[in-house]
């Protein structure tokens, strides 16, 4: 039945089905696309999203078994994650996969669930391009809801676009305009998504979307307040749109090239030991310890007296715990090195210093963007301190 | 009144010098948007609606004089000629230009005020009774403790970078008028079996989405022991609480998740340590601290005039009757001035009329000044013969309205009108609400009635603890409010209870009309207040007020 795709080239397929398609509707699309050869295997791609249960609708009347994957980056707000249920069940849908990143992933790239606050380019990689990348591994082609009126990135969309020579990706709506889905979902009666109502005409994960004034455009709630219009899922010209994963300092990799900061400057680590993590905490080996942010101080009691040095491990510049942790080890009478490492900014250095640290590590990046100067404008940090001067020692 | 150390001036220079080189260093790229972003809220400027806003804080609400000027004058020069008294005790400029905002500090700087530790994750300005030091039933004046707590936390190395904003207030009267219950540390002066004064510590207080009343966690603190204290119920909170959502990040929510109890436990095994590291001279600044905070010089004059003003004028009458309370002194006043003429924003003077009420201070107050949370101004050391004379001074400065504590004296936030987080207008509602008690004639026959309007879940209208509480949600794109009723503030701290399905902006008026009549008709005599009569009779027949038409089906639902 079905051409060996293997040989038949994704571009000049996209430009023959392009070609052929070009004066259908959106349903005649969306009914060929899930049955054509030319297009093979297909799932269809939702985000249980404002304006999502058009094309789901659609599906489901041509064929309720196809693969919808829904991608929870579990960031998703409470209410798309009702929708999704109420909607699948409305629509009978029977084969809804949900996608999410791998708990090693996460582990890895966003413990504690930050990551979308310092770099939302390398948050949208993480929980949702490569979770779908590898879900999409076993088809030919994906269905996505993307619309020409949805911003300058998508003006030229076609109803099949090739994506990176790999895949097939179909628009059915590429021409639709907006009043075209509001009188889709009134007159097939379909259930909206609830924050619609509440201002929030383009839905994606919570923390990254915002609010849309009336007469602002509809995305201008997605990152607002940054040049982000794309989460990376979607490619321009065979081209991924997003930015690169930054490097969250493996400690293996980026220790020779850490900058240590001190009172006195800028200098390259002194320290050649190993670090040990509190888990592998043991009499032999404790003589350098990484403690991460979340760690409760008081299981290192009585255990201080054979450890030299201790890292504490700062996540993001927001994270302040590390601070308390300081102040709690030094109070718990460990007298040895005290090391912050991770992204501490300048304007920290005097909260490091005054909770008990002795130095700061950071990567190259930051002493780039971050020199000594303004380091040292924060190296005067036992003046002007209402901790020592309620101590007596000001 | 405090004025700077030496100490202070200094810090407070060195601060403004630092934020100064921070604006230049986000201009020159050296900080990014996120980095900067903390760090201009710790100095209080937000990004509002439509521009930036500056939130100045006034240390347990007590100004001179001199500084109330001040604020006018930015007002004027770097504003649009006016400012907003909020909540907690801060003073709030709506249109400041991000390039004026290290100048105006340092015109904040020359009145020893500043916007430090306004907003942000961090210990925010401590708040304290309004009437400190003036009414006749506190044990001691809360101040002197709420200046050191004000030094222990500006800049405290540990604690700039919690998992949430941090909010503690100070009352020495039983009376409770600084709202402890709902901050996350309120401190009651106590007394115990011994006749020593301290503190009891209530923890994990607060509204927003998630009001829950503040529980007692130390029922008798020492004084000497405070900050040692407070600092272990911090650092506690910095290593306990959840950093994972935003909404679940404030100290109620690891109070109710971990329990009482096994915070209690955490607290008191930190506290010895934290305690050790202090070693008495805190106590020696308090020593210092305390007399600058010494009682005025009380002075005596013929009351003749006023009791004759008294007697013959009934305005007068109503503004003495309602506007003043009992001061600890038999010959004095504590006046409070109505930041709410019925139709004007909540909260709002304009320069003027901050000058006049910082004049009036100066010629008949003792030169001292407070804010309270309810978004008035007071003058609590006022000789009785002088009332007349600032009675008229102040008509004439459009600050007369005799409404203190009455239905129109309605604490509202900004709502729509000014807040992105907004999702319904309240400044409107409480304009509309005013105008219509004014027009029906009847809040002085009502008596005592609080009414707080919040434009969203967030709370900052505080309506939980409204006797009527309003919020302001958005059902489809149309604004709805909802309505509770018997919350409590005071020492008798109650969260209010929904009444049933909400009501749209125009119903909305008419609703609250009803249940006010329907508390006229309900009350036992015209002593008993609308809260009062609330606890005895419960919500039924408030509830059949607001909804005639429930028994003919759901017409009011929405």
């Amino acid at each position: 039945m079905r051409h060996n795709l293997e040989t038949h080239p994704v571009a000049g397929r996209v430009d023959d089905l392009n070609a052929r398609y070009k004066h259908h509707s959106a349903h005649d699309v969306l009914k060929r696309a899930l049955t054509d050869d030319q297009v093979g295997r297909i799932a269809m791609v939702s985000s249980f999203g404002a304006e999502s249960v058009v094309l789901l609708h659609m599906v489901s009347v041509i064929n309720p078994d196809i693969p919808v994957l829904f991608i929870d980056t579990q960031m998703l707000f409470q209410e798309t994650l009702d929708y999704q249920l109420e909607v699948s069940k409305h629509l009978g849908l029977t084969n809804v996969q949900v996608i999410r990143a791998s708990d090693a992933a996460l582990a890895a790239d966003d413990p504690d669930g930050t990551l979308n606050q310092r770099d939302t380019d390398a948050c949208c990689h993480l929980r949702k391009t490569v979770p779908l990348e590898n879900a999409l591994g076993g088809y030919d082609a994906w269905i996505t809801g993307r619309k020409r009126f949805q911003g300058a990135t998508r003006a030229a969309l076609d109803f099949f676009e090739n994506e990176g020579d790999i895949r097939i990706k179909v628009n059915p709506l590429a021409h639709w305009d907006p009043q075209d889905i509001q009188d889709y979902i009134v007159n097939n009666r379909l259930p909206r998504h609830p924050l619609v109502a509440q201002g929030y005409p383009s839905i994606g994960c919570a923390p990254c979307t915002s609010k849309v004034a009336p007469g602002e455009d509809p995305r201008a709630g997605r990152w607002r307040d940054t040049q982000k219009e794309e989460c990376g899922i979607h490619f321009i010209n065979g081209k991924v749109v997003r930015g690169p994963l930054p490097k969250e300092d493996p400690v293996e990799e980026a220790l020779p090239m850490n900058t240590i900061v001190t009172d006195e400057g800028f200098a390259s680590d002194d320290w050649s030991g190993e670090f040990v993590a509190l888990e592998g905490l043991s009499e032999d080996n404790a003589v350098a310890l990484d403690l991460p942010s979340d760690a409760d101080p008081t299981v290192l009691q009585g255990k201080l007296d054979g450890i030299d040095m201790i890292r504490v491990d700062f996540p993001s510049f927001a994270d302040g715990r590390g601070f308390t942790l300081a102040r709690c080890l030094r109070l718990m009478g460990f007298h040895g090195r005290l090391r912050a490492r991770g992204h501490v900014i300048a304007d920290q250095y005097a909260m490091a210093r005054r909770s008990g640290f002795d130095e700061v590590e950071i990567t190259p990046e930051m002493a780039e963007r971050q020199p000594w100067d303004q380091w040292k404008a924060r190296s005067n940090w036992q003046s002007h301190d209402y901790q020592s001067r309620l101590r007596g020692s000001a | 009144m405090y004025t700077y150390s030496d100490f202070d001036r200094a810090f407070i220079n060195a601060r403004n010098a630092q934020f100064r080189a921070q604006v230049e260093r986000r201009i020159d790229g050296s900080l990014t948007e996120d980095e900067f972003r903390p760090l201009r809220l710790m100095n209080g400027l937000y990004l509002q609606l439509h521009a930036y806003m500056l939130r100045v804080a006034i240390p347990y609400g007590t100004l001179s004089s001199d500084q109330m000027r001040g604020l006018a004058f930015i007002a004027e020069k770097f504003d649009k000629g006016y400012g907003h008294f909020t909540t907690r005790q801060n003073i709030q400029y709506n249109w400041p230009k991000l390039k004026d905002v290290p100048d105006i500090l340092d015109e904040l700087a020359k009145v020893q005020l500043h916007a430090i530790q306004t907003s942000g994750n961090t210990i925010r300005n401590v708040t304290a009774d309004h009437f400190a030091g003036a009414s006749a039933d506190e044990l001691e004046d809360p101040r002197p403790y709420a200046e050191l707590i004000r030094q222990w936390s500006t800049d405290h190395p540990e604690f700039q970078f919690l998992g949430r904003k941090f909010k503690i207030a100070v009352s020495g009267s039983p009376t409770d008028r600084a709202v402890t219950k709902a901050h996350d540390i309120g401190l009651r002066m106590v007394k115990n079996d011994a006749g020593d004064v301290g503190f009891e510590v209530i923890v994990g207080g607060g509204l927003g989405r998630t009001p829950m009343e503040g529980k007692v966690i130390r029922e008798f603190l020492p004084k000497g022991d405070l900050l040692p204290y407070l600092e272990s119920v911090v650092a506690v909170y910095n290593l306990l609480g959840r950093r994972d959502n935003k909404y679940k990040a404030r100290i109620k929510i690891t109070v109710h998740e971990n329990g009482l109890d096994k915070y209690r436990e955490l607290v008191e095994a930190e506290f010895p340590h934290r305690r050790a590291a202090f070693n008495g001279i805190d106590q020696e600044l308090l020593d210092q601290i305390r007399p600058q905070f010494k009682s005025p010089y009380f002075t005596t004059a013929p009351k003749a005039e006023f009791e004759k003003a008294y007697a013959k004028d009934p305005v007068f009458r109503s503004f003495v009757d309602t506007n003043t309370a009992t001061h600890r002194n038999d010959d004095y006043a504590i006046v409070t001035i109505s930041i709410k003429k019925h139709g004007a924003t909540p909260g709002d003077a304009t320069a003027e009329q901050m000058r006049v009420m910082a004049d009036l201070a100066e010629e008949f107050g003792h030169n001292e000044l407070r804010i309270s949370h309810e978004q008035n101004v007071v003058l609590p050391h006022v000789h009785k013969a002088h009332l007349p004379a600032i009675f008229a001074r102040l008509q004439q400065a459009d600050l007369a309205t005799a409404n203190v504590g009455l239905a129109s004296d309605i604490i509202a936030c900004p709502g729509m009108d000014y807040c992105a987080l907004a999702t319904a207008r309240s400044i409107p509602v409480a304009q509309e609400l005013a105008e219509r008690f004014d027009a029906l004639k009847l809040e002085h026959e009502v008596g005592e009635l609080k009414i707080k309007i919040s434009g969203c879940i967030n709370a900052c209208g505080h309506h939980h603890v409204g006797h009527i509480g309003i919020l302001g949600l958005d059902r489809a794109g149309v604004e709805n409010y909802q309505v509770t009723l018997g919350g409590d503030g005071s020492e008798n701290f109650a969260i209010g209870e929904r009444a049933g399905p909400g009501f749209s902006y125009a119903e909305i008026v008419p609703a609250i009309e009803r249940v006010i009549k329907a508390y006229l008709e309900e009350r036992e005599d015209d002593a008993e207040t609308f809260i009062e009569t609330y606890r005895r009779v419960g919500m039924a027949p408030f509830k059949a007020a607001l909804y005639p038409d429930a028994d003919k089906g759901r017409k009011h639902a929405a």
